[in-house]
């Protein structure tokens, strides 16, 4: 049972993990607005794999229906969602370089966020690995309706709700690191997230027969990192690192994440100074409520913390 | 559904590369009467219900009834991948469906998601053509296109990294991305070399004086990095360079191989290994002579397996000694391995060399008949 709900987890995390960031990112850069075109895109994800999940296992359909179709459709929505998630980063590294130097207030302005890349970001997160994960869980089910038990079905669901468990801590931690702080850890770790998915996408390609290579393996480390263990599950689902990778997915992963990761975290060129006071940031008020329930950690004013900055001296 | 209009002409590409003659979409006619073929697995085994069976579109139904996760794949020959079903949990069943023509097969389960797997023979036979031999031609030339494109672009990024490392004179990162940067250009040589000029600006060494050229390109900064350790003056030799590998990307990219190039080519890439790099020549500043004998095995090996299927249909026999052959090269040059890289060809004894170059000898015997079976 613990080897199916470690499928879940995996699964489960491969989805969550964008969609929890892009989330904490909306609400610290005060985007709230944004949301239900998050949640519309994974609404539309989810409901697209189920459908889609059952006409494969329930009809004679032959769209999708063979394994190397599928392999496919994961491997360019895995690559179209490197391709947003790519953006995004930069978008922090913007967003960390505005409030670096510049006001807060013209935080809102930078960001001048499409809603439509929002949702369609949301969507290929979870679309990826949609219709893999409602696959599994129609032949759980069937299992199930079969008589020998629900476990299986429980067992999966057990493990997605961990994965939505872990990105909901996820969201609530980062809320509460300091601004800029949280640009550049969060962009950092989605860095990692994005190389990994690029990564899965390649390896999906030469499964399908269309980048070569898929016997060729960088190394083989199965015997320290096993993937039926839950550290195993866990790295998979977060950054894609399994224990024999081939060599060109290694080389996609690390000629993407280096140059990425150098020019996020090269030291931007200081902005001009404002000489002025600074206004008052836009919306500073106290974000209202969400259903998410995040209105129990207000997150403090960060530049009550910020040493690294120097905007206008704290307002009462 | 919007997805449709997209996956299916993909989904159409992919059967051409797998070698199918199938359409994506369309009729599903199971051809098997009697439904899907029951694959039983375990930890420790793998059940086939039937080996023998009639070629098209195929059905398995594997289940697990082990405690680990399973994974249940269709292997063509030198193991490319017909079909595979993976996250089968403990007490599940997954279906795969895959098309076959007819041929010989493995089937293998992976508990634990791991390994090689536990393999058993499938045999398919029946009247479902295979590709008629001129499109199998036609494929391979296609899917090497593919590999030269993603060679390309990995020789283009380790380029201008090794390029920007010069002109930061950046001595150690340069040496160690210089033998990095040359497995792309060895591995797809052949198609460079039909590029008349570039070719020695590139990758010329110091005889090309003797031509009236200019000594440029990668074995210039190699000697100046190696022996006098000054690349302060390299600046316009690197910018050089990158404009000479850019411009013959773009032509490797639009070039199309025929077939017989590809055997050639193939047969070329050993030529270029027993000539250049078992006598250390190539790289005789960097010694890295065995990053360059790798990649041209590599290349050489991309080239046959683009023409695999086609081979497969003409001489069986010649593609099992190729196959026999490259693993035996493989098995020598592997005993040089250090760490992520390779041995430098100063630290090889001479009987080393000796069986390496053997081993070339044995593989450049059936891959100088590549090219005459092509031509049929």
């Amino acid at each position: 049972m613990f080897a199916t709900y470690l499928i879940g987890l995996r699964e489960g995390l491969e989805a969550t993990l964008v969609v929890s960031i892009l989330v904490a990112f909306l609400v610290k850069s005060q985007r709230r607005d944004r949301l239900p075109q998050v949640w519309a895109g994974v609404g539309l994800a989810v409901v697209l794999s189920v459908v889609f999940g059952w006409l494969i296992e329930y009809t004679s359909t032959s769209l999708l229906a063979r394994s190397e179709d599928r392999e496919l459709f994961e491997a360019v929505t895995s690559v179209a969602a490197v391709v947003f998630v790519t953006w995004m980063i930069f978008w922090m590294r913007k967003a960390a370089r505005t409030i670096a130097g510049e006001l807060r207030g013209k935080l809102t302005e930078a960001l001048a966020v499409g809603s439509l890349a929002v949702a369609g970001m949301a969507f290929l997160a979870v679309i990826r690995e949609g219709l893999e994960t409602a696959l599994i869980f129609y032949s759980a089910a069937q299992s199930a309706a079969g008589g020998t038990g629900a476990g299986a079905l429980l067992s999966l669901a057990g493990g997605v709700a961990t994965a939505v468990v872990i990105g909901f801590l996820l969201y609530r931690s980062a809320l509460k690191i300091n601004l800029s702080k949280f640009f550049t850890w969060t962009g950092a770790l989605l860095i990692l997230v994005a190389a990994g998915i690029l990564k899965y996408g390649v390896h999906d390609f030469q499964e399908a027969g269309v980048l070569p290579g898929l016997n060729n393996q960088a190394f083989d480390i199965s015997s320290t990192l096993d993937p039926n263990a839950w550290y195993g599950a866990l790295l998979a689902g977060m950054f894609n690192i399994t224990a024999a990778p081939t060599v060109l997915e290694t080389i996609a992963w690390v000629a993407f994440a280096v140059p990425v990761l150098v020019l996020f975290l090269r030291k931007p060129a200081a902005p001009a100074r404002p000489a002025a006071p600074a206004a008052p940031p836009a919306s500073a008020a106290a974000p209202e409520p969400t259903p998410a329930g995040d209105a129990a950690t207000t997150p403090a004013e960060p530049a009550a913390t910020e040493a690294s900055t120097d905007t206008a001296p704290q307002r009462a | 559904m919007r997805t449709t209009r997209f996956v299916v002409p993909a989904a159409a590409g992919v059967l051409v590369v797998a070698g199918l003659t199938g359409c994506g979409g369309g009729d599903d006619s199971d051809a098997k009467a009697g439904g899907p073929i029951a694959v039983k697995a375990t930890d420790s085994a793998c059940e086939v219900d039937s080996t023998e069976i009639e070629a098209g579109q195929v059905t398995f139904k594997v289940t697990n009834s082990g405690s680990k996760v399973n994974e249940f794949y269709v292997y063509a020959a030198g193991d490319r991948v017909m079909g595979e079903v993976e996250n089968i949990a403990p007490g599940l069943s997954r279906e795969l469906r895959v098309e076959l023509p007819a041929g010989t097969y493995e089937t293998a389960c992976k508990p634990g998601m791991s390994g090689r797997g536990i393999r058993g023979a499938l045999k398919v036979s029946g009247t479902v053509a295979t590709v008629a031999p001129d499109a199998a031609l036609g494929q391979a030339t296609a899917s090497y296109q593919r590999y030269v494109q993603s060679q390309t672009a990995a020789l283009l990024t380790r380029t201008e990294e090794f390029v920007a490392a010069v002109k930061a004179n950046d001595v150690a990162r340069a040496k160690d991305l210089y033998p990095v940067a040359r497995t792309y250009w060895e591995r797809i040589e052949p198609v460079a070399e039909s590029f008349g000029d570039l070719d020695p600006k590139i990758d010329g060494r110091e005889e090309v004086v003797e031509e009236g050229m200019q000594f440029t390109g990668f074995h210039r900064i190699e000697k100046d990095l190696w022996t006098t350790g000054d690349i302060s003056k390299d600046g316009a030799i690197a910018d050089q360079l990158l404009v000479d590998v850019k411009a013959i990307v773009a032509k490797a990219n639009a070039e199309k191989l025929t077939p017989l190039q590809l055997a050639n080519g193939a047969k070329a890439l050993l030529d270029e290994v027993a000539s250049g790099k078992i006598t250390g020549e190539e790289e005789r500043y960097s010694h890295t002579d065995l990053w360059d004998f790798n990649a041209n095995l590599e290349g050489s090996k991309a080239a046959i397996a683009a023409l695999r299927p086609a081979l497969e249909q003409r001489s069986p026999d010649l593609v099992k000694q190729l196959d026999t052959e490259f693993a035996a090269v493989e098995a020598a040059l592997g005993k040089h391995r250090a760490g992520d890289g390779w041995k430098l060809h100063t630290q090889l004894s001479k009987a080393e060399l000796k069986e390496l170059s053997d081993s070339i000898n044995a593989l450049a015997e059936p891959i100088s008949k590549v090219a005459a079976v092509v031509a049929r």
